[in-house]
């Protein structure tokens, strides 16, 4: 198996952020569900720090992904016009999302003068000044752009299920190996 | 008419004397509130977080030519405590933090100061917090103004468990730092008279 992607099949690194940045989604957004409904305690406070650490490790990755996608080829789709431009909606969706989501959780600790730190390493820099009715913007936006997420991946993994399962094609597969 | 003794009338007198010599005794300076600050800054989650304290009040008779009879005695309102996010505010007060039904005052008193360099003094003295009364040690520096204005700029690493701040799992200094740094900037002038 190669490291870069070729004309008909994923390589190593585009396989290994796929995989890595789908658990990570998914654990933000567990995490994410989890920790608002909490009251304020010591677990909520912890989770909030993970859960900020976290996300701005997904920005960061997302950003090696962009420019992994960009200086590589992208694999091409045997589907029906119609199917592909759904599908590369669908991923360039999640590229949305996935650039939005820590941005806006960023301006929420910024608006909340609860700055992050990233794992001890640094302290994150607030872009806005703390305010009250910006958090609770950005709050709103950051929870439904997390629902708008959750259905994208819903939309996403039963593509992915409908084509292994129904179509028996190699769109999956070609993911894991 | 109320009928007093000589020795009535001395004890009188002597009442109605001390606080004046008490007040000859150092420069007596007012604070200007709005140009006086007192804020905090813990570390939650390895990241800063700061909020400050809106009311509080001082009785300073500072003169560095009479640093033996100078103190200084700030009351602080731990109800006026104020953050960016209302959330943390409302969290500090209760009982687990401030408790500021039961304490709802933080006291600094000094008596003793040292000159440790040019404007920059050493103040020792006791802080209570959350009923715990701790000997602290300050360090600031003055700066005048003009000839009746002056401002006295500090800060002091306080532990927060010291005072119990911080109760039944938030005494785990994991998730919030032990360490909590006061700065504190006051003005303060005094009657021309004075």
């Amino acid at each position: 198996m190669r490291l870069k992607n070729t004309e008909n099949r994923f390589g190593l690194i585009s396989i290994f952020l796929h995989w890595l940045m789908a658990l990570l989604i998914i654990g933000l957004l567990i995490l994410g569900l989890y920790m608002v409904a909490l009251p304020i305690s010591h677990e909520k406070l912890k989770l909030y720090g993970w859960h900020k650490e976290y996300g701005l490790l997904a920005l960061g990755l997302v950003a090696v992904r962009l420019l992994w996608r960009l200086i590589n080829i992208t694999p091409r789709l045997s589907l029906p016009l119609l199917e592909k431009i759904a599908a590369r909606t669908v991923h360039w969706a999640f590229y949305f999302f996935m650039v939005a989501m820590p941005i806006t959780g960023w301006l929420i600790t910024s608006a909340a003068g609860l700055p992050a730190s990233f794992f001890g390493l640094f302290v994150l820099p607030n872009l806005i000044s703390p305010s009250e009715e910006q958090r609770l913007l950005f709050q709103q936006i950051h929870q439904w752009l997390g629902y708008g997420l959750i259905a994208t991946i819903i939309l996403h993994a039963s593509a992915a299920f409908k084509h292994h399962f129904i179509n028996k094609d190699d769109i999956l597969k070609r993911m894991i190996s | 008419m109320i009928k007093m003794t000589a020795s009535k009338w001395l004890i009188f007198l002597l009442i109605l004397l001390v606080p004046s010599i008490v007040l000859a005794s150092a420069a007596e300076w007012r604070m200007i509130p709005e140009e006086s600050s007192i804020t905090f800054t813990g570390i939650q989650n390895g990241a800063p977080a700061s909020g400050s304290f809106k009311k509080f009040s001082s009785v300073i008779n500072l003169d560095p030519a009479q640093l033996n009879d100078s103190k200084v005695r700030i009351v602080i309102d731990m109800n006026s405590v104020s953050t960016s996010f209302s959330d943390f505010a409302a969290t500090l007060i209760t009982a687990d933090w401030f408790n500021t039904k039961l304490f709802p005052q933080a006291i600094f008193e000094s008596k003793q100061f040292v000159k440790i360099g040019d404007n920059k003094y050493q103040g020792n003295g006791t802080l209570t917090i959350r009923g715990k009364t701790e000997p602290v040690s300050i360090t600031f520096v003055t700066e005048a103004l003009s000839k009746n204005k002056g401002r006295v700029k500090g800060s002091v690493t306080l532990k927060r468990t010291t005072f119990g701040i911080g109760q039944g799992e938030w005494a785990d200094t994991d998730a919030v730092k032990d360490e909590v740094q006061v700065d504190f900037v006051i003005t303060a002038d005094k009657n021309a008279s004075g």
